[in-house]
């Protein structure tokens, strides 16, 4: 099908053939990450900011081109996890922007558009580093416009960004001198070309793949697995996220569990009789007939929020905990057809709905739902935090000590932008603040807050210790300005180390690793590789102690070992015994051990 | 010339022996837990009630001494002295009806000219911080000095006196409900040491939450560095509640940034020590 032009239905062949050539490689763009760390891995994130998209695109399928686009920016704003996955974002905003108007565009207009991309994703990034997704959609981008005008369809439009996509991609090594020292190109270059590699499939009809739905699925649950099943399993425990399994339905044409259905079981007006509230069961029961599970418990009330193909067996099986109150049943299939023609969506400095209100009060252990009535004024809190944090432990700790709602992720899994904005949304306080946590989330936080339209800020807190001193250092009476600049303060006085184990051989800086080695980064570098976990500890710990300190705090993980703990805090107290030695269950998950040195 | 006789309460924390060596009179607080009550400092020791309070559930209350117990010692005082005029230097007005009751209590007095004989001082500070006060008064009594002379030192030195409070666990503050609202849980898990102060007006204020003991003597160190340059001659006085460790690495500390002249330890008493709890140290410094 070789075309002059494209329309809607095109596009939207071309966005799922890009999203399945990705999701088929994600697997691939994870084992380029540069750091053999488990997690945040490129592949993953792109793959999920994809599968947004394409969510978002799902029955919104028309010729109007710019309408299509639209859709899938729209989808892969509020879905863009990790840094390539913010700027993949950034990249079609930029190209949806540009096409907005037309029912169709031949190659001028498509290359002007890929080149709008690049340049809002360009703006969109703090400090753009060379030898990225960044270099790899310019050099395309501007190869693109180049040759618009002499070439004659949007098919060889396509192919040829997709070739100068791929060579661009194998010269990131010389841009970016890490990725040299590996051996790998940039991987979020690669998830980039692998999307583009799809698009020009798609338009020159070469072997392209024609995938059933149901196989479709099926790949994308093979090409994710522990990493994801893990993740969803480890979602806070607070925020009781659900999990995001439906997302991966790429081609199912109609939202299966159209009810959307949000209400509280008063427990106070139980029948004297009323079974024992069993959350485990009570969410099974629900999972036959339904998935975005959250139930949240308190003494009063329970929260239930479901997305269910039966409304009236949910509201039979809840009936025996107590009253049902407030309760909101909507059907998605409506709201997606009137979501189309709702132009005016997501107007900015809009505040949070009564809805969200209500989940944020039951989530912080609040106000009883009856106070959630429209009518009714809110009282704002002056300040809220949203951290990112993986661990139970953790997620305490934060909660403790001002931390209003802990996002689940950072490590194994980066929190969507939506994921921020969702929470953004639930906490009704004037001013909020992101501690994203992790280097790799700081950008959908900042896009979280751009897109959110209420007042909010991000920290770019890099660690758990970060977060965690800049979360202590918060004062309740000071300004917005002053508390920024001394939660600031606070993170930069921190020094962060952390071990995990390696999941493949490679060699940096001049450190030798092998796969399942215990590795200790202090910051953002590996300073020590070994197969024994207190050495490593005892290397990473000696190194951060260099500068001095007064007070060391060790969480300890899920895989943290109480000898090596015990030993730990016995050669700390021999070694530095000038230093104060605090240890916490942390409990999180791939890292036995975070250090934080103050 | 007019006899100078000096008049506290229990707060000063000055042990029995140091107020009888200097004459200085001292009127307790009571204290209760549940239906027990005791005469601070009188019919309860600081060692004592410290046990006491690990093993209460509940905090205990302490109140003012009454306006009679005030006018019955200024009437003795009157009578055994007939030229005498008291000086009665009590904890801060802010945190304790004690001072106000002693105000009374003067002008109960049934003595020609009393209320003109008796000055009721508000120390503005609380434990050893008042002590420190009722130390320099009965010392210049002794010396001597006009009535005149002695509250204008009085008020310099409340003035010139720095007061930190490290506390060791935030256990004692929330109980007492000094911690406020939502945060009650604040800390629990971490090892966060508060640093409290008493601020121009006697009243208690939060500086800080620092995390960790090493950390918060040296968050004490700056902000004794903020009005003391470390050239001057200092006196240092600490009330120490069970933990007299704790003082003393303070004072190590304070060696090495301070030019510190001389040291004294007390222990902090049972109304002060109620809120603060075990642990704490209280630091009073001021320029020789």
């Amino acid at each position: 099908m070789s075309k002059r032009t494209i329309n809607g239905i095109d596009f939207a062949r071309m966005a799922a053939a890009g999203a399945d050539q990705l999701n088929h490689n994600a697997e691939r763009v994870n084992a380029l990450n540069v750091f053999p760390v488990p997690d945040g891995d490129t592949g993953t994130n792109m793959n999920l900011t994809m599968t947004s998209g394409m969510k978002e695109l799902q029955g919104k399928t028309s010729p109007h081109l710019g309408k299509v686009v639209e859709a899938l920016s729209k989808g892969l704003l509020m879905g863009a996890r990790g840094n390539s996955g913010v700027i993949l974002s950034q990249l079609f905003r930029g190209f949806a922007k540009s096409l907005a108007t037309l029912e169709e565009a031949g190659p001028v207009q498509l290359a002007a558009a890929l080149q709008y991309g690049v340049d809002m994703a360009y703006k969109a990034v703090v400090k753009p580093v060379e030898g990225t997704i960044l270099t790899v959609a310019r050099e395309a981008a501007k190869h693109a416009v180049t040759i618009s005008r002499r070439i004659g369809t949007a098919d060889e439009l396509m192919r040829e960004v997709y070739e100068k996509a791929n060579e661009a991609l194998q010269r990131t090594p010389e841009q970016l001198p890490v990725l040299k020292q590996v051996g790998v190109v940039d991987s979020g270059g690669q998830g980039l070309v692998y999307i583009y590699e799809g698009f020009a499939r798609v338009l020159s009809a070469l072997d392209a793949p024609q995938q059933e739905a149901s196989e479709a699925t099926a790949v994308t649950e093979a090409a994710l697995p522990e990493d994801v099943g893990m993740a969803d399993r480890l979602r806070s425990a607070v925020a009781g996220r659900p999990g995001h399994s439906a997302q991966a339905r790429l081609a199912t044409e109609d939202i299966e569990f159209l009810y959307d259905m949000e209400f509280f079981i008063d427990r106070n007006k139980a029948a004297k009789n009323a079974p024992v509230f069993n959350e485990q069961r009570f969410k099974e029961a629900l999972a036959k007939d339904g998935d975005s599970i959250l139930v949240i418990e308190s003494d009063d009330v329970i929260k239930v929020h479901v997305h269910s193909r039966k409304p009236g067996d949910v509201l039979n099986l809840a009936l025996p905990f107590g009253e049902l109150i407030d309760i909101h049943i909507l059907n998605m299939r409506e709201q997606h057809r009137d979501l189309l023609e709702d132009e005016g969506h997501g107007e900015p400095n809009s505040l949070p709905s009564p809805e969200a209100l209500a989940a944020a009060e039951v989530l912080t252990g609040g106000a009883a739902p009856q106070t959630t009535s429209p009518e009714q004024v809110h009282e704002y809190a002056p300040f809220g935090i949203i951290a990112v944090a993986m661990g139970e432990g953790i997620a305490e700790i934060l909660l403790d000590n001002n931390v209003d709602i802990v996002l689940s992720g950072g490590q194994t899994m980066n929190p969507s932008t939506e994921d921020f904005v969702k929470a953004i949304e639930a906490l009704p306080a004037e001013h909020i603040f992101l501690l994203p946590n992790n280097g790799n989330i700081i950008l959908a936080a900042e896009q979280a807050a751009e897109l959110a339209g209420r007042s909010v800020s991000v920290l770019p807190t890099r660690t758990v210790p970060q977060g965690l001193a800049a979360a202590l250092a918060f004062r309740e009476d000071e300004s917005i300005e002053r508390n920024g600049e001394l939660m600031k303060r606070a993170a930069e006085s921190v020094r962060s180390g952390q071990i995990t184990q390696a999941v493949r051989d490679t060699s940096i800086d001049g450190i030798a690793i092998r796969e399942g080695d215990f590795i200790g980064i202090q910051e953002k570098a590996i300073v020590v590789s070994t197969s024994d976990l207190s050495d490593a500890c005892r290397t990473l710990l000696g190194g951060m102690l260099e500068e001095g300190g007064d007070l060391i705090t060790v969480l300890t993980g899920e895989d943290a070992d109480a000898g090596v703990t015990s030993q730990l805090k016995q050669w700390l107290n021999t070694e530095h015994p000038e230093v104060e030695v605090e240890v916490l269950e942390g409990g999180q998950p791939l890292y036995p051990y975070v250090f934080a040195v103050e | 010339m007019t006899t100078i006789r000096i008049v506290t309460d229990s707060t000063a924390d000055l042990p029995a022996d140091v107020r009888k060596q200097f004459g200085i009179e001292m009127v307790p607080l009571q204290l209760s837990f549940g239906d027990e009550t005791f005469l601070d400092a009188v019919t309860i020791e600081t060692d004592q009630f410290y046990k006491k309070l690990a093993a209460s559930d509940q905090l205990p209350k302490s109140s003012q001494p009454s306006t009679n117990a005030f006018k019955e010692l200024y009437e003795r005082i009157l009578t055994e002295t007939p030229d005498a005029h008291i000086i009665s230097i009590h904890l801060s007005a802010s945190l304790s009806g004690t001072y106000q009751s002693a105000v009374i209590g003067s002008t109960m007095v049934e003595i020609e000219d009393a209320e003109s004989r008796i000055t009721v001082f508000d120390s503005k500070s609380a434990s050893i911080g008042i002590g420190v006060l009722v130390l320099k008064a009965a010392e210049m009594a002794a010396a001597g000095s006009s009535k005149e002379l002695i509250i204008a030192v009085l008020e310099q030195l409340r003035t010139d006196t720095k007061i930190y409070f490290l506390v060791d666990t935030l256990e004692y503050l929330q109980k007492g409900g000094r911690i406020g609202k939502a945060s009650a849980v604040i800390g629990s898990l971490l090892n966060i040491k508060p640093i409290l102060t008493l601020d121009e007006d006697g009243v208690v204020s939060s500086i800080d939450k620092v995390r960790g003991q090493k950390k918060a003597m040296l968050r004490i160190m700056e902000l004794l560095g903020q009005k003391f340059n470390g050239q001057e001659p200092v006196t240092v006085t600490f009330a120490y509640a069970q933990r007299i460790e704790g003082a003393h690495e303070m004072n190590e500390l304070l060696k090495s940034h301070f030019n510190v002249q001389g040291t004294t330890y007390f222990e902090l008493g049972p109304v002060i020590g109620t809120h603060a709890g075990p642990g704490t140290v209280g630091l009073f410094m001021h320029r020789v």
